[in-house]
């Protein structure tokens, strides 16, 4: 059994874009004050950090904590660095999350920020002396972008359930509407349909303005004590209910990036995205509650394949359903379950270490009652998710 | 002109085109490429051993790729799009991707018959590098 419960007591964000003038490092250490002071803490008062390994910045970046820290002033705390690609920031959580529950610890700060390469995500460098050339530098021999793999599985997706090109421009002119009411986002232009679809194709089924764009993005939370917060006077108690984090399974289908093969839909013995599905269940078994339960959900919106297949994955709809969900509205602000009312990596980008974190602070500011113009009424239950290569996968819920 | 394989071990063209992997005897789990062990978590034995998949699979789908995808792919100039598909061999039951050859993506449907095939990937000064390809098979009704 935890020893404590765990509390969201600081939230920071920067806005999201293309910073060419400003390091990593300086947007970390804003983000980071930001949400130490959220707190009403101080930076000598932090116990312990964890920071997203942000390969593209080098080895300063893979120890962006250490880094950040003695950019800020060292203090000698514990700091531990972790990449799990786009689930870097659940990864960050759930292990912060740990130190937590377990009395190690009364507070943690957690931090992700990035700067991406423009455009698809490139190879990482890696010795010349293997034997062999690693699959992930063959599969861009072979031609398979990111965004390749999506549209793989979004174009079964429209032969098994009739899933239309209208339905993933849908997915964009929601996030975007909900975006537009971000002042933290990217991406702040509400798209109508027609513009959605006169976006370029760029792996097809999926249009330019269908796939989340690289941005530079950085984000930070102060988890806290049942017992810290209370000295703190954090009001209202945004409580992190479950934070759960899960690997791929043997057989599942999913051909992973940047791999080349999988099980073959037909002998395939778990499910498509198994460890998506497994960190939702644990995450719903930890926190005692299910799907229904949830007054909205910020998922991994790096596509729009990605959307509608989450909201099965998360346990929201039968296969094939999401469609109707989409249709129906009810998956915008206002419906029974708003999807993204942050506006999503649709309208923020991606900024691996970041985004996981980016889905806590809007949820935090959801429950707080703090969102503004995109606020969830009466919000007091949500779950995040985000999805990471290689198959990792980490989902929190936070309740108030 | 010197050919490379994009990934050595990965396929043959001797006595036909076959993309080669690895299958535990123990388990039967084939995996692609080739693994050194066999990824099966509740085998205990692990005994792998090449072996080449059938000639012939199914298509499970495909995409075009419209924007050139950055080094190590070396893009023709100016750039053409290219068509990756996933091909699935049910009797080794994995589906594997690669290029689509010999048809353009409008005569493409799900679950025709595909063929592997080896073909040059790109050229440069040192020479060519080579590496599997699928093609629609030859008198393929799609079943
Ligand atoms: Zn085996």
């Amino acid at each position: 059994m935890p020893v404590s419960d765990v509390i969201v007591a600081g939230v920071g964000l920067h806005p999201w874009g293309k910073f060419p003038e400003k390091s990593w490092v300086e947007m970390g250490a804003e983000v980071a004050m930001g949400a130490v002071a959220d707190a009403g803490m101080e930076w000598t008062d932090v116990e312990a950090m964890v920071s997203g390994a942000m390969q593209w910045g080098g080895s300063t970046g893979m120890r962006s904590g250490n880094t950040i820290a003695a950019a800020l002033g060292e203090t000698g705390v514990p700091i531990a660095n972790i990449n799990n690609a786009c689930a870097s920031g659940g990864s960050l959580m759930r292990a912060a999350y740990a130190m937590i529950t377990s009395g190690m610890h009364d507070s943690v700060l957690v931090i992700g920020t990035d700067k991406s390469p423009k455009g698809y995500f490139p190879s990482v460098p890696v010795l010349a002396d293997e034997p062999r050339p690693p699959v992930d530098m063959v599969r861009w021999q072979v031609g398979v972008p990111n965004p390749a793999y999506w549209a793989l599985e979004m174009r079964k997706r429209m032969e098994a359930y009739g899933s239309t090109d209208e339905h993933l421009a849908q997915v964009k002119v929601k996030n975007s509407r909900h975006g537009s009411l971000n002042p933290y986002a990217r991406y702040r232009k509400a798209f109508t349909l027609e513009q959605v679809m006169a976006s370029p194709m760029v792996c097809d089924p999926l249009r330019l303005l269908e796939i989340c764009a690289t941005s530079d993005g950085a984000a930070a939370v102060v988890l806290v004590s049942d017992k810290k917060a209370r000295r703190l006077g954090v009001s209202p108690l945004v409580k992190v209910a479950a934070c759960s984090l899960a690997s791929g399974e043997f057989g599942d289908p999913t051909i992973r990036i940047p791999l080349l093969a999988a099980a073959s839909d037909g002998a395939a013995t778990a499910p498509l995205l198994s460890e998506s599905r497994l960190a939702a269940q644990m995450a719903y078994e930890q926190a005692g509650l299910g799907p229904e339960d949830m007054d909205f959900v910020e998922l991994p919106d790096n596509s729009s394949w990605h959307e509608l297949q989450y909201l099965e994955t998360m346990g929201f709809c039968d296969p094939g359903e999401a469609e109707k969900l989409l249709d129906a509205g009810e998956t915008a602000l206002g419906g029974r379950l708003p999807v993204c009312p942050s506006g999503g990596f649709s309208s923020f980008g991606e900024a691996t270490m970041a985004q996981g974190i980016l889905q806590i602070v809007e949820v935090t500011w959801q429950l707080r009652g703090t969102a503004g113009a995109r606020q969830v009424e009466g919000a007091t239950k949500a779950i995040t998710e985000v999805y990471g290569a290689q198959a990792n996968n980490s989902a929190c819920i936070l309740t108030t | 002109m010197k050919q490379t394989p994009v990934l050595e071990g990965a396929f043959v063209s001797d006595p036909e085109p076959a993309l080669v992997g690895s299958k535990c005897r123990s388990c039967d789990t084939v995996a692609f490429p080739a693994s050194f062990t066999c990824p099966n978590p509740r085998c205990a034995r692990k005994d792998v051993v090449s072996t080449p998949l059938s000639r012939t699979g199914r298509l499970a789908s495909w995409t075009t790729v419209h924007f050139p995808p950055p080094p190590p792919f070396v893009a023709p100039d100016p750039f053409e799009p290219i068509t990756v598909v996933e091909v699935e061999f049910a009797s080794e039951g994995i589906q594997v991707v690669g290029p689509l050859a010999g048809a353009s993506a409008e005569g493409l449907r799900m679950g025709m018959a595909m063929e592997t095939v080896v073909e040059p990937y790109y050229s440069d000064d040192s020479g060519e590098v080579i590496g599997w390809k699928f093609r629609p098979a030859e008198g393929d009704a799609g079943e």
